[in-house]
């Protein structure tokens, strides 16, 4: 077993007790508010009733789907140069699911009846329906096949059937959560039959930057005490992988903002000029956000740097969380049959309530990271007789 | 079974919001919860620059892509109700998403910061699951269908006063604030409305005022490319809403 994974020693205990304070914390904070203020404690309103809760839970959910996507590379298509990563992937999709579920959770009007409502009324016409069963299904198959791998049955025929049931179940969850989005007419900046696409480019995006950070964290940020088939992993294809997703991320946003910025509907060329492009957040979101670490990872040298790596995964992760908010927010901003009436764009800042429900779902994301680096091998790989010994080295589970 | 509809006559509309003051005292909403409303615009620029107004209630659509996105159908268009889009206060989990398909945004989640302060719901601390309980209220109470106040945690909207014209004569094709008969019968707006810009009726009936009125006076419907279809119907110059569009200053 590899005994350099830092999270399995004080360090990671350290982390997992600051996260629980954090999550305690922030968790606290936030019933506290929802009890004495209900959801007055939030900044949306009946004219904008989506905000950075939304935001956040869309983040962590199509980060989920970004690391089942990674982890299918291996267990779907056979690339097995990525296999050191899988079973990291697949843990880390689960929990970030699971986050983002307890932070949408809390900025429904009703939680516990949402659980009895959506299945009793079988409401098949809603996306959000279906949104419910494709995310169940998600994370079950995400169990499922993690269960596998703990096992060490990573190739049998029902493995790879819950590998690929579990791909099948990501691409329906992450493009319906799309549709959710794009079947809106009456928004036109959602609008878009081709969002599914552009989710499933920026859901792998930061997959890849949540992959590529919390790999790091688990070995201390030194990429030597990795064992050795992650390091070829990191300084081989996945790079490349990363740098042609941030490209094609920007080539969407570009894309995006071309067609809106060309179209006479105010309703989507006031977003871009007056909203996005008016915000310094927004463009710096871009610029630190998608093109320096696209110019960094296009750098032969730069990109297997493993400083310049875990800049740019965090730098992508700051830069597509407010790629989402700005995404949410922009289909709203506009106000909806008013005219003049409205006086300006609606104005919308997140309360401390949104901001401490965000920090609460990336708190429970750090919780069960830790624990999962303490109580699973998540560098494990299968038995692969053709491959050297020594590249297998932390193929044993630890619990 | 009827299927109601409204007429609003926008040349006989003078933007008094009398309609917007009785739906909110019948209803007993919040400031800002403005089920029926009159939205006040401009259009143009100096010297051709125009002052207008729209009544605007839910539309009653005959597609309402709100119950269309509903998980829970909690949203639900009763076509034994004559049509009218009701929300279940006891099935609705405030996703919101109904709000988001609304294209006429006449949905209302009033669990938010209160438009005015002192907040109401604080002056009136609600009791029996009520988000807030005033010393006065229309006793009518049904939760099935949004009618009553409201649950914290829920969606709210217009129900064409349901609880009055659900009790209105079987078979009648207008119902006329002017007739002794009915006028307990006539949804709130259309009873309050001073200049008598608003008709309601029975939309299936070919009888009706309501049908009279619109092939007569070439009634429209708004936002008709959405689909949507609504049930309430304007006559006269200027329906529609511009375009929105920033202030210069």
């Amino acid at each position: 077993m590899s005994d350099n994974n830092v999270m399995k020693g004080g360090l990671g205990t350290v982390l997992l007790i600051l996260s629980v304070i954090v999550l305690v914390a922030s968790f606290g904070f936030v019933m506290y508010n929802l009890m004495s203020h209900g959801h007055a404690s939030f900044n949306v309103s009946s004219s904008l009733p989506w905000g950075q809760p939304i935001s956040t839970y869309l983040y962590f959910a199509l980060a989920s789907s970004g690391l089942g996507l990674i982890a299918s590379l291996p267990l779907v298509f056979g690339f097995k140069q990525y296999y050191g990563l899988a079973k990291r992937a697949i843990f880390l999709a689960f929990i970030i699911l699971v986050s983002g579920m307890a932070v949408l959770a809390l900025e429904l009007g009703h939680t516990f009846r949402m659980l009895w409502a959506i299945p009793f009324n079988m409401q098949i016409q809603s996306a959000m329906f279906w949104m419910g069963v494709f995310y169940a299904a998600d994370l079950l198959f995400l169990l499922w096949k993690f269960q596998k791998m703990e096992s060490g049955d990573w190739d049998s025929k029902a493995t790879r059937t819950i590998g690929i049931a579990s791909f099948l179940g990501v691409l329906l969850a992450s493009g319906n959560l799309a549709l959710i989005f794009g079947m809106m007419s009456m928004r036109p900046f959602w609008f878009d039959g081709l969002l599914p696409i552009y989710f499933y480019l920026t859901a792998v995006t930061s997959g890849l930057a949540a992959l590529v950070f919390f790999t790091y964290l688990a070995y201390g940020f030194q990429r030597g005490a990795m064992p050795e088939k992650l390091q070829q992993t990191l300084t081989g294809g996945l790079p490349k992988l990363f740098a042609a997703a941030l490209g094609l991320t920007i080539l969407f946003v570009a894309v995006r903002a071309i067609t809106g910025l060309y179209s006479n509907n105010p309703e989507i060329y006031y977003v871009w000029t007056d909203y996005l492009f008016a915000s310094p957040v927004y463009i710096a979101s871009v610029v630190l956000g998608l093109l320096v670490p696209f110019a960094l990872m296009m750098s032969t040298s730069l990109r297997v740097n493993p400083g310049i790596q875990i800049l740019v995964s965090v730098l992508t992760f700051g830069g597509l969380f407010a790629e989402r908010y700005f995404f949410v927010v922009g289909g709203q901003v506009i106000p909806l049959f008013k005219g003049t009436w409205a006086w300006d764009m609606i104005q919308y800042t997140p309360s401390i309530t949104e901001w401490a429900l965000t920090v609460m779902g990336s708190a429970l994301l750090f919780t069960l990271y830790v624990l999962g680096e303490k109580f699973f091998n998540l560098s494990a790989t299968p038995e692969q007789p053709a491959m050297s010994a020594a590249a297998d080295q932390p193929r044993q589970a630890t619990a | 079974m009827a299927k109601w509809g409204m007429v609003i006559d926008l040349d006989k509309c003078t933007g008094c919001q009398a309609c917007t003051t009785a739906c909110s005292m019948e209803n007993n909403t919040l400031p800002g919860e403005s089920w029926q409303d009159v939205l006040f615009y401009h259009e143009g620029e100096y010297p051709t620059a125009q002052m207008k107004w729209l009544p605007r209630p839910c539309m009653q659509c005959e597609k309402p892509s709100c119950v269309y996105v509903c998980p829970t159908r909690a949203t639900y268009k009763d076509e034994e109700a004559g049509g009218i889009v009701f929300v279940d206060w006891n099935k609705c989990i405030g996703c919101k998403y109904c709000m988001i398909a609304c294209p006429y945004g006449v949905r209302f989640y009033a669990d938010e910061q209160p438009l005015v302060e002192p907040d109401i719901r604080d002056v009136y601390p609600g009791e029996d699951g009520q988000m807030w309980s005033p010393p006065y209220q229309n006793p009518e109470q049904d939760w099935r269908r949004g009618i009553g106040i409201q649950p914290k945690g829920v969606v709210s909207k217009c129900t064409f006063c349901h609880h009055k014209v659900s009790k209105a004569p079987e078979g009648v094709a207008d119902l006329d604030e002017d007739d002794p008969e009915l006028v307990e019968y006539v949804p709130a707006c259309v009873r309050t409305c001073p200049p008598k810009a608003r008709f309601f009726g029975d939309l299936d009936n070919p009888e009706s005022n309501v049908n009279r009125l619109i092939g007569d006076k070439k009634g429209v419907r708004l936002l008709d490319h959405t689909g949507n279809r609504p049930q309430v119907y304007y006559l006269g110059a200027g329906a529609g809403i511009p375009a929105f569009s920033p202030r210069k200053s």
